[in-house]
C-alpha cells in the first residue's frame, strides 16, 4: 500500500496512550538542556524546509519543533491530549464571527524573526500569499486557495490570484487584500472565508501560515534557507550532506510559551544520506547514544526490537516504539470503471488479507485490518461500519464462496462490467507503483481474485510518478492503491478530499455513482456544522456510507516503528503529527 | 616546434568538437526520454495541467528543440536566468541549468561534489598503486610460493567482494562494534574545515575503494613482470651476473611501468564521474550520489550536467595525455 500524499494528521488516542503507559516517557525537565542531539536519516536532504512548502507530519513536527512559529499549534503533549490546539504566534486560538466565515488572530507582543526584527502581521500575510504561487511554492498544502474569500476563474477553477512572484498585470491582488486584511497596529490578522470553517484554527496549525519576511523571500531558493521565528536557526545546510541548527539568540522566550520550557539542546544536526542498514546498526548498538532516527527501521531489524506480538524487548525499553501511524491504507476503485456494486463487494470478500499482511512482515508490524478510511483513535469522527472483522462474512483469508455469490449477482446486474471482469484477455486493472514487495504482492491479488472468477492485471508504476498517474482521470485503471490521512484531527479532511468531486485525493471518481448525489449534500452540510459532535457523527456515518458502496475496498490501520539512542530523553508520540514530539527530546545527563 | 603547435591546436580543435556532440547527444537523448521536464518541476505529486503548461513557457521548453540546445549551449558561456518576476534565478557561466528539486544551479552542484569524489579519487588511487603494485611485485618475485599463494587469495577476495559489502562490513565491525574507532560512519568533513576530521573520514572509503582496485592492479602487475622476465633482454641481464633486485628495478620495472600508468589513468578519469557504490555507503556527497539521485529523483537537469561534465573530463584527459605523448614522442605528432 502506498501513502497518501497528504500529510500526516490525526488523533490516534488510546494506543499511543498505552504506549506511553507502556513507559515511553523518559521524563523532561529544563535542567537537561546542553548537548547535540544527531538525527540521521537515509534521505538526501528535507524533502521541503520552505514553511509554506513543508506538507507531511513529521516534517511538520520537526520544522514546527526547531525553526519555525504559526499561528496555533498543536499542544506537545502524548496521548489524546497532544490533539488539542494552543496559541502559538496568536494569543488566543482565534475569534471566529460572520458564521464561521471570518477569522481573527492578534499577533504576541515579542515575537521576531532570527534576525531580531518583529514578526507582523503583513508577514503572516505575505507567508499565505506564497501558497498562491503554485508555479514555484510547490507540493505545500493549498487550503489557504480553497478558503479564502478570493475569486476562481471559471474556466479552469483556479484562483484569479496567482501569488506574490506574478508579473502577470491580471494578478488578482485586490482580492487577495481583501481577504486578508491587517489591522493599522500590524498586530491582527483576519481572514476572510468563501464558506464556513468551523475549525479553521487546526487549518491555521500548518506552516503554510506562517509569517515570512518579504525582503528576505528568495522564491524556490527560500527553501534552503529559510528565515527562522523558532528557537534554533540554521547554521548550516547542505543537501546530500548535513543541516545543522544552533540557537537563535534573537528568540524571545517570553513570547513564545510553547517552547520556552523545552528548546533543551545547544545544537541539532541532521546527517542525510545514511544507508538504511547503517542507521539501524547506529541504533540497534548504541554506538550513537544521542542519535535518533528519522525513518522507520528496516523489516529485517524488526526481530531484533520487538518480540512476535509487536512489543518491545526488554533490552531496548524506552528507547523504540511501535505504534500506529496516521495512514489508513487501501484500493480505491475507480467508481467510473468499476460501475457495480457487487463486483466491489465481491473483490472486498475474495482479498486474501492474511497472505498480504503476512507478505509485509505482519499484522504486529503493518496494522489491523480497516474497517473504512477514518482510524478508530479519530475519537469522535469514528464509528465501526461493520466492514473486517465486524463483518461476519469477512474472513482474513477471503470467503470465495460469499465472493462467488456477488459474482452471481453481478452477472445478472451489471453483465457488461462482468463480462470485462471475468475475460481472461481483459479483466479489470490494478495500479500499484513498482516495487518488489507489491510484484509479490500482486500474485496473491491474482491468485484470490482467480478463485471468484475475476481476471487482475497489474499496472505497475514507476514510483516516483504514481500519484501523478492515478490522480489523472484519464490514467487510471479500475483499482489503485492508495493511503490517507488526516490533515488535522476532523474527518473533513478525510471523507470530503476522498469521496468528492472537488477533493485533493479523488481516486474513486465516485461521483456519477448514484450514491454520489446524496452523500455530496451531506458532506457539504457537515463542513459548515459548528456542533463538532454532530459533526463526528455525520462523518462516521459518511465513512459508512462510502464503505456500504465500497467505493475503496479497506485495506490496513497501519503501524510504524521508531528508534532512537539511549541518552535521548522526552521522547514520545505526537498523535495529531504521526511524529516523535522532536522539540521535547533532550539529551540525558 | 611548429609541428607540435600544429598537433595540438588540431588536438583542441577535435576535442572541442566532441564535446560539443557529446553535449548535443546527451541533450538529445534526454529530450527523447518520455519524462515531462515541465511536469517535473511543479512539484511531485503535482498533476495541475495549468501549473505544468506555465512552468513549460518559464523554464523555455515550449521551444522547439534546437532553440533550447542552443540556449543550453549559450548558457555554459553567458550564464542563464530561469523564470521572471521575483522568483527569477540566475545561474552564472558556466550553466548546467538549475535543479528545482534541489534548489541550486547543477554547476554548483557539481563543483560542491567535485572536491568530495577528488578526494576519495587521489587517495585511493595512491593506496591501491601502492598496495596493487607492491603485492604484485612480490608474488612475481615469489612465484610460487606462500607470498605468491597469499597475494591470489588478496586477489580473489578483492574481486570477489562488492565494494557496498567490504565498506557496509567495515563500517559495522571497525566503526560500530568498536568502541575506540577513531573513524566515523560516514560523512564527509571539507579539509579546510579539519584536515584530521577529513582524514578520519576518508579513510575507510578509500580502503574499500583501493581494496578491489589493489587485488585487479595485483593481478596486472604479477602478470606484467611474470611476462617481461621471459623477455630476452632480461635473460642476457641475468646472464651477465646481475642481481635479482636489479634486474626487476631497472630493466623489468621500467618496462612494467607504462601499461600500468595508462591503466591507472584511466581508471582515475573514470573515478572522476563518481564511484557510486563506496560514495553511497560511506554518505560521501561526491559525482557519483549526485549523480545517482539525480537518476533516481529524475532530475533531469542534473542528469545532463553530469553527465556531460564527467564525459568532458574523459575527453579532456584523453586530450592532455595525447599532447603529452606528443612532448615524448614525435612520431605521435604526424
Amino acid at each position: 500500500m502506498l501513502k497518501g500524499k497528504k500529510s500526516l494528521k490525526v488523533a490516534l488516542a488510546t494506543l499511543s496512550a498505552a504506549a506511553l503507559a507502556g513507559g515511553l516517557l523518559t521524563g523532561c525537565a529544563p535542567a537537561n538542556s546542553g548537548g547535540t542531539i544527531t538525527y540521521l536519516t537515509q534521505s538526501e536532504a528535507w524533502t521541503h524546509a520552505d514553511p509554506q512548502r513543508n506538507y507531511t507530519g513529521m516534517h511538520i513536527a520537526w520544522f514546527g519543533s526547531y525553526l519555525q512559529r504559526t499561528l496555533t499549534a498543536y499542544d506537545r503533549k502524548p496521548g489524546a491530549e497532544g490533539s488539542a490546539v494552543v496559541p502559538d504566534l496568536a494569543t488566543d486560538t482565534g475569534k471566529a464571527t460572520n458564521g464561521n466565515k471570518t477569522w481573527q488572530f492578534t499577533l504576541r507582543d515579542g515575537s521576531t524573526f532570527e534576525d531580531g526584527s518583529a514578526i507582523t502581521c503583513e508577514d503572516v500575510k505575505y507567508g499565505v500569499s506564497r501558497t498562491f504561487a503554485t508555479d514555484v511554492i510547490t507540493d505545500g498544502p493549498t487550503y489557504a486557495i480553497g478558503m479564502l474569500d478570493i475569486p476562481t476563474d471559471p474556466a479552469t477553477g483556479a484562483s484569479t490570484y496567482k501569488g506574490p512572484y506574478s508579473t502577470d498585470a491580471a494578478n488578482d491582488t485586490a482580492s487577495f487584500d481583501k481577504a486578508i486584511t491587517c489591522s493599522a497596529d500590524h498586530k491582527t490578522i483576519t481572514f476572510n472565508l468563501k464558506r464556513a470553517v468551523g475549525d479553521f484554527n487546526y487549518t491555521v496549525t500548518y506552516l503554510s501560515f506562517s509569517p515570512v519576511p518579504k525582503a528576505k523571500d528568495t522564491g524556490d531558493q527560500y527553501d534552503l534557507a529559510p528565515v527562522s521565528t523558532g528557537p534554533y536557526k540554521i547554521k548550516s545546510y547542505k543537501t546530500n550532506d548535513s543541516m545543522v541548527l544552533v540557537r537563535n539568540d534573537k528568540w524571545n522566550k517570553s513570547s513564545d510559551p510553547l517552547r520556552a520550557d523545552r528548546a533543551f539542546p545547544d545544537k541539532v544536526v541532521v546527517k542525510f544520506g545514511q544507508a538504511a542498514e547503517v542507521i539501524d546498526q547506529i541504533l540497534l548498538s548504541d554506538k550513537d547514544k544521542t542519535a535518533v532516527s528519522l525513518d522507520s527501521l528496516l523489516p529485517t531489524n524488526l526481530s531484533a526490537v520487538f518480540d512476535d506480538k509487536g512489543e518491545v524487548l526488554a533490552k531496548y525499553k524506552g528507547r523504540a516504539i511501535n505504534v500506529y501511524d496516521p495512514y489508513v491504507r487501501y484500493a480505491a476503485v475507480n467508481v467510473k470503471k468499476v460501475n457495480c456494486l457487487p463486483v466491489r463487494q465481491a473483490i472486498y470478500y475474495g482479498k486474501n488479507f492474511q497472505s498480504l499482511i503476512t507478505l509485509a512482515g505482519g499484522q504486529a508490524f503493518n496494522g489491523d485490518p480497516a474497517d473504512g478510511v477514518i482510524k478508530p483513535l479519530m475519537g469522535l469522527d469514528y464509528a465501526k461500519t461493520g466492514l473486517g472483522t465486524n463483518d461476519k462474512d469477512w474472513k482474513p483469508e477471503g470467503n470465495v464462496e460469499k465472493a462467488k455469490a456477488l459474482m452471481a449477482q453481478a452477472a445478472t446486474e451489471c453483465p457488461e462490467l462482468y463480462a470485462r471482469a471475468t475475460d481472461p484477455k481483459r479483466g479489470l486493472v490494478y495500479d500499484i507503483a513498482d516495487t518488489e514487495t507489491n510484484k509479490k504482492a500482486s500474485a496473491i491479488w491474482i491468485e484470490s481474485m482467480t478463485a471468484i472468477g475475476i481476471t487482475m492485471k497489474f499496472n505497475f508504476i514507476e514510483a516516483g510518478k504514481y500519484y501523478s498517474v492515478v490522480l489523472d482521470a484519464t490514467k487510471q485503471g479500475d483499482l489503485s492503491a492508495g493511503g490517507w490521512a488526516p490533515d488535522w484531527a476532523n474527518a473533513s479532511t478525510v471523507i470530503p478530499e476522498l469521496f468528492t468531486a472537488e477533493g485533493g485525493f479523488p481516486m474513486s471518481q465516485n461521483w456519477d455513482d448514484a450514491a454520489y448525489a446524496e452523500f455530496k449534500k451531506r458532506s457539504d452540510a457537515n463542513l459548515t456544522q459548528p456542533d463538532r459532535v454532530k459533526q463526528g457523527k455525520e462523518w462516521a456515518a459518511l465513512n459508512k456510507y462510502a464503505m456500504d458502496q465500497m467505493w475503496v475496498i479497506p485495506g490496513t490501520f497501519s503501524k510504524t516503528q521508531e528508534i532512537w539512542g539511549s541518552k535521548i530523553g522526552g521522547a514520545f508520540f505526537w498523535e495529531p503529527q504521526g511524529a516523535l514530539s522532536f522539540g521535547d527530546l533532550f539529551i540525558q545527563k | 616546434m611548429n609541428g607540435l603547435l600544429a598537433y595540438i591546436s588540431r588536438r583542441l580543435g577535435l576535442t572541442l568538437l566532441i564535446l560539443l556532440a557529446v553535449s548535443f547527444t546527451v541533450y538529445l537523448i534526454f529530450a527523447l526520454l518520455p519524462y515531462d521536464p515541465a511536469s517535473l518541476t511543479c512539484g511531485k505529486s503535482c498533476n495541475d495541467p495549468g501549473i505544468i503548461e506555465a512552468n513549460r513557457h518559464r523554464l523555455g521548453y515550449d521551444k522547439p528543440f534546437f532553440e533550447q540546445y542552443w540556449i543550453f549551449i549559450v548558457g555554459l558561456f553567458a550564464g542563464r536566468d530561469f523564470g521572471e518576476g521575483a522568483a527569477a534565478l540566475h545561474c552564472a557561466a558556466p550553466s548546467f541549468g538549475y535543479s528545482f528539486q534541489q534548489h541550486a544551479c547543477v554547476t554548483d552542484l557539481i563543483f560542491d561534489a567535485l572536491p568530495v569524489t577528488l578526494s576519495l579519487a587521489i587517495g585511493s588511487l595512491i593506496l591501491w598503486l601502492i598496495v596493487g603494485v607492491g603485492l604484485g611485485i612480490v608474488a612475481a618475485r615469489f612465484r610460487g610460493k606462500i607470498w605468491d599463494t597469499l597475494s591470489t587469495a588478496f586477489v580473489l577476495v578483492g574481486t570477489s567482494l562488492p565494494t557496498f559489502l567490504t565498506g557496509l562490513m567495515l563500517i559495522v565491525f571497525l566503526v560500530i562494534k568498536l568502541d575506540w574507532s577513531p573513524f566515523p560512519a560516514g560523512g564527509y568533513t571539507a579539509p579546510d574545515e579539519d584536515i584530521v576530521g577529513w582524514f578520519l573520514s576518508m579513510v575507510l572509503p578509500w580502503v574499500t575503494l583501493a581494496f578491489a582496485y589493489a587485488a585487479i592492479y595485483t593481478r596486472f602487475v604479477r602478470s606484467q613482470i611474470i611476462e617481461i622476465s621471459t623477455e630476452d633482454y632480461i635473460r642476457t641481464a641475468r646472464a651477465k651476473g646481475l642481481s635479482d633486485g636489479i634486474i626487476l628495478g631497472k630493466h623489468t620495472m621500467r618496462a612494467a611501468l607504462a601499461p600500468i600508468v595508462t591503466m591507472a589513468g584511466l581508471d582515475f578519469a573514470g573515478l572522476l564521474g563518481g564511484a557510486i557504490l563506496t560514495e553511497a555507503v560511506f554518505n560521501l556527497p561526491g559525482m557519483g550520489r549526485l549523480s545517482l539521485n539525480a537518476v533516481v529523483d529524475i532530475d533531469l537537469p542534473v542528469i545532463v550536467g553530469t553527465t556531460i561534465f564527467a564525459a568532458a573530463i574523459v575527453v579532456i584527459m584523453n586530450a592532455i595525455l595525447d599532447i603529452v605523448y606528443a612532448f615524448i614522442d614525435p612520431r605521435v605528432r604526424v
